[in-house]
């Protein structure tokens, strides 16, 4: 209650993006954030806008939970544009040819020149437009980066996700990489942490109720005060270990040699669909 | 076979073996019960079953598989599945699909084969349907089923239940139970270790545990012909057993009868233990420094009640997950009460105390504390609440003194398993950690009086266990030195969650003694509970609480006529009402003590008969 994990926020759903193998939409994805960085001026941004609009309505997601998603980013977001809007400096050389890309982009480049330098509040301390601008183009970039990987994590189970990244590595067993053990890490702490995160609250209210205070005095008492639950929550997590490598043990994991119930097919279509998509990212990326 | 040649084990770094000269056998179709005490080696044996452990002396073998060859082991445990308490600790994976799908995965099996076994074994236990879900969303039962499932996917042949149901509340440990007669029936060989007599009475063959060794081996029939052995095995008699014995009229000693009529009645040791708790009231000298002397001379002229008015409580208020966790409701305990909140997981039970430890503050109504003039008023509004509206101040109580909010130390809080709290050095440290936090404590002296007052009243000796580390303690120690803690801040209140689950006869004798004596202090105690046959018989006040609502309260002893409440609330009639009402008694006509339901029943079958 008190804790909030980041896990769990999977809206479920029977739409094509839900349906779709997280492996492809882990693929796209991807390519989609390449693109992110990758463009240069506002058409190519816009054009991820709009698939980000496309994919969410596909998906049947209303656009508040992405708002929602957006909540902890916040205080960078309007950092990013209040500190690009007062500090711009289109003189200077290493910046200017970003400045210039982002005004050519869709504004063009004689309204880009038509602006003035600067709007002086006081002294020489001004908003200057074209800051401004770029402030906003940062912050839409960070919001689609967000919003883009929520729309992963919104249609697709942790299961999935989970089953999706260990699938992604097992080409890597080439090289000798522990991948089923690390696909059963992957596992056990998809199960474990929000049971550990919920022990922590049990802890915490438990030595509340015995007078304990997590929000008085300085650093080092506040640190100390978190000792009475963070000593229990690890015997507990150890006793835990044992009790389920026990469990592991009696089923027989020896960590190779395991074969997959579900070894979800890639189906033709779907690797036609993802790669073109991919494709048409990175153009619209190198491109724009 | 599963065979125990002579086993002896012994952990590393201990002294006593865990257990010593075990012999036993089991076949497939056969149906074992090891029953003892906790700590008299019954988890040891399961973990040598499994060659978890191997034996230090004698043999364990499984279909002539003996378990410290290390190229069969494989085979081995695909013979022999083990089951432990918490089922938390055994699921892996995230869906229950796929936790099924673990063992035969590991096992290499083909999928088709995967799948028939996943599917085969969700059947076994009830989950075909369940699949997709979430184990973290699954009851207690249910999460325990899927952990057979998961066992029964590697089909093996002999199962080993090390306490499946202990953890478990009433409705999980009937699904369980169910699940394990199926299995039986099946053809499996189960060794089912538990210290629940009831549970053991199902098995085909019962073995007794006791410190290592075995004390007893026999059919149930002859287990329950010899009562008197029992008390001395550390296994008590619940009272439906008792009286189920009465009524059979052939089996029972007198004085078995006797011993066990005293542990009905939590008076059985409890007379050294009450000793201890007056010292611990008396301690005038921590008393006099934490300030609280004036605070006890207040009770004898006024009291300070606890109650909770038309409280709400809604979780993720406004969002998706949105859950109304407690819906107006309203409670009062009076020094020296004792009520028993009844409700199953999920009945806003978790909510309400941390409400009534002033740990949450209610949406709406009030949580308070009230000085009260007077004891007549106060001992005749006991429980008063109101279904409708804040009806939680009706009674003859005239209040003086504003109300004041609840702050620690005023109110104990003792979660479920409080064991798993502790975290000091020492349990000396971990008894001073409430006490200091409040500014109780202002010398070493008042610090070692206050732990060797705290450890008197929960029966551990100072000198054996202030100093030593509180993680090396037996299970039903560290439950001890837990409640020490808490006592420690000498509370005017205690709220207590299920504080029996998971102790043995003894240990749960020690907690019921405890709060007898506690209310004699004049603290008033809260428990919560879903287990009515352990708490309904001791409690003076009930508050039946189902989905965040008020189902009921009253006194204890009325609930008993009203099996309709129980009903509508999901909860289980208790065991020896259950058989007066099978008997066609009437309800006004109940009652929890077994001699005299005995009585009452036989009394009335005379009567039936005459008719």
């Amino acid at each position: 209650m008190a804790f909030v994990v980041p896990f769990g926020q999977y809206v479920p759903g029977d739409s094509a993006i839900h349906r779709l193998d997280a492996r492809i939409k882990l693929l796209v994805i991807v390519a989609y954030v390449f693109t992110l960085f990758a463009t240069s001026g506002w058409l190519g941004l816009l054009l991820c806008l709009l698939l980000l609009l496309v994919g969410y309505s596909m998906a049947h997601i209303p656009l508040r939970l992405a708002a929602r998603g957006l909540k902890p980013v916040l205080i960078i977001l309007l950092f990013t544009l209040i500190a690009n809007t007062f500090s711009f400096n289109a003189a200077s050389p290493a910046i200017s040819p970003l400045g210039a890309g982002l005004g050519t982009g869709i504004v063009g480049s004689s309204i880009a020149n038509s602006l003035p330098d600067s709007i002086i509040l006081f002294g020489s301390f001004g908003i200057k437009p074209l800051g401004l601008l770029r402030g906003m183009y940062f912050v839409l970039r960070i919001v689609l980066l967000v919003s883009m990987t929520s729309l992963l994590t919104f249609t697709s189970s942790v299961v999935a996700l989970t089953d999706a990244i260990a699938s992604l590595l097992r080409p890597l067993r080439v090289f000798k990489v522990p991948v089923e053990d690390i696909a059963t890490i992957f596992t056990i702490a998809l199960r474990f942490i929000p049971l550990t995160a919920e022990e922590a609250e049990k802890i915490m209210v438990a030595q509340t109720a015995r007078g304990a205070q997590f929000n008085v005095g300085g650093p080092i008492r506040r640190v100390k005060a978190w000792v009475p639950v963070i000593i229990p929550l690890f015997v507990n997590l150890f006793r835990r270990a044992d009790d389920l490598a026990c469990a592991m043990e009696s089923r027989c994991y020896i960590g190779e040699g395991r074969t997959h119930l579900k070894v979800a097919r890639l189906r033709t279509q779907e690797v036609f669909a993802g790669l073109a998509l991919a494709v048409v990212l990175i153009l619209i990326g190198v491109l724009l | 076979m599963l065979l125990f040649d002579h086993v002896s084990f012994t952990y590393p770094a201990r002294q006593n073996p865990a257990v010593s000269d075990v012999s036993l056998s089991l076949e497939p179709g056969c149906r074992v019960a090891l029953l003892g005490a906790n700590g008299s080696g019954k988890s040891t044996l399961a973990r040598l079953a499994n060659a978890l452990i191997i034996p230090d002396e004698g043999s364990v073998e499984v279909d002539g598989l003996p378990t410290n060859a290390h190229q069969t082991i494989r085979e081995l445990r695909k013979l022999v599945g083990l089951v432990f308490q918490d089922p938390d600790n055994q699921i892996i994976s995230s869906s229950v699909l796929d936790d099924v799908a673990f063992g035969p995965e590991n096992l290499g099996l083909e999928r088709a084969e995967i799948a028939r076994r996943c599917r085969e074994a969700l059947a076994l236990v009830g989950l075909l349907g369940h699949e997709a879900r979430d184990p973290n969303t699954l009851s207690g039962g249910e999460k325990q089923r899927l952990v057979i499932a998961g066992i029964l996917a590697m089909e093996p042949r002999y199962l080993v239940l090390d306490e499946p149901t202990s953890m478990l509340d009433v409705t999980g440990r009937g699904e369980v139970r169910a699940a394990i007669r199926a299995l039986h029936e099946r053809g499996h060989g189960i060794l089912h270790i538990t210290h629940d007599l009831e549970e053991a009475l199902d098995a085909d063959q019962i073995v007794v545990l006791k410190r290592g060794r075995v004390v007893f081996r026999g059919t149930p029939d002859e287990l329950m012909q010899d009562v008197d052995a029992l008390t001395d095995y550390g296994i008590s008699l619940t009272p439906s057993l008792q009286l189920q014995a009465l009524l059979s009229q052939s089996n029972l000693s007198v004085k078995a009868a006797a011993v066990v009529q005293d542990q009905f009645i939590a008076k059985a040791g409890a007379t050294a233990l009450q000793a201890d708790a007056d010292t611990y009231v008396q301690g005038e000298t921590v008393a006099a420094q934490a300030g609280a002397t004036a605070a006890q001379a207040d009770s004898t002229a006024t009291k300070t009640v606890l109650s909770l008015e038309g409280v709400s409580f809604t979780y993720a208020r406004g969002g998706s997950t949105e859950h109304r966790a407690l819906d107006d409701v309203s409670m009062r305990v009076n020094p020296g009460s004792y009520l028993l909140v009844l409700g199953h997981t999920g009945s806003g039970k978790s909510t309400l105390l941390r409400i009534a430890s002033g740990l949450l503050a209610p949406e709406s109504g009030k949580a308070i504390l009230t000085a009260t003039a007077g004891t007549a008023g106060a001992a005749s509004t006991t429980g008063v609440a109101g279904t409708t509206g804040a009806a939680g101040t009706t009674g003859a109580t005239s209040t003086c003194g504003a109300p004041a909010a609840i702050k620690p130390g005023v109110v104990g809080l003792v979660f479920q398993q409080p064991e798993t709290q502790l975290f000091a050095h020492t349990v000396a440290d971990d008894i001073c950690f409430g006490p200091r936090n409040l500014g109780m404590l202002t010398n070493t002296r008042a610090q070692e009086v206050l732990v060797r007052e705290s450890l008197d009243a929960v029966g551990l000796d100072y000198q054996e266990f202030a100093q030593r580390s509180p993680f090396t303690l037996s299970g039903g120690e560290s439950r001890r030195v837990a409640l020490a803690t808490v006592l420690a801040m000498r509370p005017r209140f205690l709220l207590l969650d299920e504080p029996t689950a998971g102790l043995d006869a003894n240990g749960r004798r020690f907690v019921h003694s405890l709060i007898e004596a506690l209310t004699e202090q004049d603290v008033g105690v809260v428990v919560v509970s879903h287990d009515i046959d352990e708490f309904l018989p001791r409690a003076h006040d009930v508050l039946v609480l189902a989905h965040g609502r008020m189902q009921w309260s009253g006194k204890a002893l009325d609930l008993i006529h009203e099996p309709d409440i129980l009903h509508a609330a999901g909860l289980q009639v208790p065991q020896v009402i259950g058989w007066q009402q099978r008997e066609g008694m009437p309800a006004d006509s109940f009652t929890l003590d077994p001699f005299e339901a005995a009585d009452r029943i036989l009394r009335w079958r005379a009567a039936r008969g005459e008719r």
